[in-house]
């Protein structure tokens, strides 16, 4: 197969699902005509018609409610919240609904069903459409969090994802769907898929990371290992489940670790894996476990602002830089 | 409408308020734990729409809900075993009284999100149509306080945008908690208006009469099963407070609802139409019923507990 960008990747994992099981159903705005504003469901509606592929109202709260319900009755809805700062307004149906239908029931109903929602920033859409809100469904019970950053993560994951009996919240980064490219591999075992991904193997520091900040950790880790620093990164593939087996097992032979994410640091993701490092393998630890979030400031529409607010490749080396030499 | 219908819903009102009046007094000695929101007043408007239904159609319900419950079909006992917090409820303890669910009575259940069971069973009957049975329903129950909610107003527009063969029961009982519908909405009446200029099919019934809700739920859901959504508003009456450990003397007369039962009892008013030509098989209705329910509680109190372990592991992977 041909490289995919991320957004070929994300629709093509769409439609092979949609093609291999009828009960695939697509629910969101502006998703049939227009294709999506990110283009990802481009073609779906001419393919599978608008049976399959509604255009919704802009109901957030209604749409992923009337998603829950279908998915009672064996269909398996994927809603696309536009931008995942939107998902605010339907957060009810999310955590009081989709993630505890099964529990509550005593199991008796499923809901089998995908949350869509691209997010992050790098596409200048300033504070209400650039946020990275991830850990507040990693808290959840009841909801699985996927974060691919390839093409063929966001590819398998997102089948993966659709044909999970649970509800997957899958995130997708806006600032990857164009500008990250790649071929698709085979498909992975499905005990697999869900391992933090090894970008790159190194000695020093072990980095844990995740959607567009992955790239800015290998550009880090390139003029760190200049100087003599190899990063071991880590690709965070899904919050929860969450591989801390893989995490542990890479600072047991670095010592130090680092967490970087478009995630505000504050209570971010990243606390919890140092919380968790630092409780189990204190005696491995040769260095303060280091957390590279976001700042706690809404986005800037401003590039300058934005670069102030999210990890650049220059925070994220300085500090690795300063944990290494601890 | 025939004696053996009248006499059926007089059963299945018989069986949700006794139920009721047995949840309340255990609550008060003690021997149920939690937090329960009483149907007594509003067995009209469950016996009456369920009574219209298949086993298969789908209803979503609220917190107070052990009327839809029982009157879509739920074993009492089960229901029972479930306020009792035990294993063999209807979700094994982890739901109560609020999270009432039943798959094979077509009860897709309650949600104590006040509004947040409407796309529910929208969303159900829709894929119902979808996956191409070209008759079932889905009924969502509300109180007038889903009036306030957001949800309220975009699932009937989505209904409509995508037909979905849904009928939505606004059970007016007067107080959201402790805000009068007439204050958030109007008079009665008032919440059909409103629906009805958001382009739904939308009427207005007194609960009083079991029978005129029957006969109106009959011509609504006859549309429904034609594939489009409706909205019924039926006027009911919340007689206990808004759950039983609410102080609703704050805000109400103490005998409100003594008040409203002595000269507007739904069962009274229909036992009263029945009594002289069925008196003896209204008594066995009562009889049966009661023995239905002493039976749920003896059964139900005799249950295990959950299983600790069935609470999932906090592991990481």
């Amino acid at each position: 197969m041909a490289d995919l960008k991320y957004a070929e990747a994300v629709r093509a994992a769409l439609r092979d699902e949609m093609r291999a099981d009828s009960g695939v159903v697509l629910f969101g705005e502006e998703i049939g005509k227009l294709g999506g504003v990110f283009t990802v469901t481009q073609g779906l509606q001419a393919e599978f018609g608008e049976d399959r592929v509604l255009d919704a109202p802009i109901s957030e709260a209604a749409m992923i409610g009337w998603a829950v319900g279908a998915a009672t009755e064996g269909l398996k809805p994927v809603v696309e919240i536009m931008f995942m700062d939107f998902v605010t307004v339907a957060m009810d149906q999310i955590v009081n609904a989709a993630s505890k239908l099964a529990f509550m029931s005593g199991y008796q109903y499923q809901v089998p069903l995908v949350v869509r929602m691209p997010y992050g920033g790098g596409t200048y859409h300033g504070p209400q459409h650039s946020q990275s809100l991830e850990t507040w469904f990693a808290h959840v019970p009841g909801l699985a969090v996927y974060c691919p950053s390839t093409s063929s993560d966001a590819y398998w994951l997102l089948r993966l994802a659709i044909q999970n009996p649970e509800p997957v919240i899958f995130l997708e980064s806006k600032a990857l769907y164009f500008n990250e490219s790649g071929p698709i591999s085979e498909r992975p075992d499905d005990r697999q898929a869900l391992k933090c991904r090894l970008v790159r193997k190194g000695s020093h520091v072990t980095v844990v990371t995740s959607g567009r900040m992955v790239s800015r950790c290998e550009a880090a880790a390139a003029t760190l290992s200049s100087s003599g620093i190899e990063c071991e990164i880590l690709d965070v593939r899904s919050l929860w489940p969450l591989d801390m087996e893989t995490i542990a097992e890479s600072v047991e032979r670095t010592g130090k670790l680092a967490i970087v994410h478009e995630a505000v640091e504050f209570c971010g993701w990243g606390s919890e894996v140092a919380a968790w490092i630092a409780q189990n393998r204190m005696f491995h630890l040769d260095g303060p476990v280091t957390r590279i979030g976001s700042a706690r400031s809404p986005i800037g529409f401003s590039k300058v602002l934005e670069d102030a607010t999210i990890p650049t490749v220059e925070r994220i080396e300085a500090t690795i830089s300063d944990l290494a030499a601890f | 409408m025939s004696e053996r219908r009248a006499l059926d819903l007089y059963r299945v009102m018989r069986l949700i308020r006794d139920f009721e009046d047995r949840v309340e007094q255990l609550h008060r000695t003690g021997r149920l734990r939690g937090s329960f929101h009483s149907s007594v007043g509003q067995e009209s408007s469950a016996a009456g729409i369920c009574a219209n239904l298949k086993p298969a159609d789908v209803v979503t319900s609220t917190h107070r809900g052990h009327g839809h419950a029982l009157a879509k079909g739920v074993p009492p006992r089960l229901i029972m075993a479930e306020l009792f917090a035990k294993g063999a409820g209807t979700s094994g303890g982890r739901g109560g009284s609020m999270h009432l669910h039943h798959r094979e009575s077509g009860f897709l259940g309650q949600n104590a999100i006040v509004g947040g069971g409407m796309p529910w069973a929208a969303g159900a009957a829709w894929a119902r149509r979808h996956l191409g049975s070209d008759r079932d329903i889905g009924v969502s129950f509300v109180g007038d306080g889903a009036f306030g909610q957001g949800v309220f107003y975009e699932t009937f527009r989505l209904a409509a945008l995508w037909h979905s063969p849904c009928l939505f029961v606004c059970e007016n009982n007067e107080l959201a908690h402790s805000m009068p519908s007439t204050a958030l909405v109007g008079e009665p009446g008032s919440i059909a208006a409103a629906v009805a200029g958001l382009g739904i099919r939308a009427t207005y019934v007194d609960g009083r009469d079991v029978m005129e809700v029957f006969d109106v739920a009959k011509a609504l859901i006859a549309n429904v099963r034609n594939g489009e959504p409706a909205f019924l508003e039926c006027k009911v009456f919340r007689v206990k407070a808004h759950s039983l450990s609410d102080p609703d003397y704050r805000y109400r007369e103490q005998d409100a609802g003594e008040q409203w039962l002595s000269a507007n009892d739904p069962l009274r008013i229909l036992r009263e139409r029945l009594d002289a030509e069925h008196g003896t098989e209204l008594d066995k209705i009562d009889n049966d019923v009661t023995a239905e329910i002493a039976a749920a509680v003896a059964w139900a109190e005799s249950q295990e507990e959950p299983d600790r372990a069935s609470v999932e592991d906090s592991s990481l992977c």
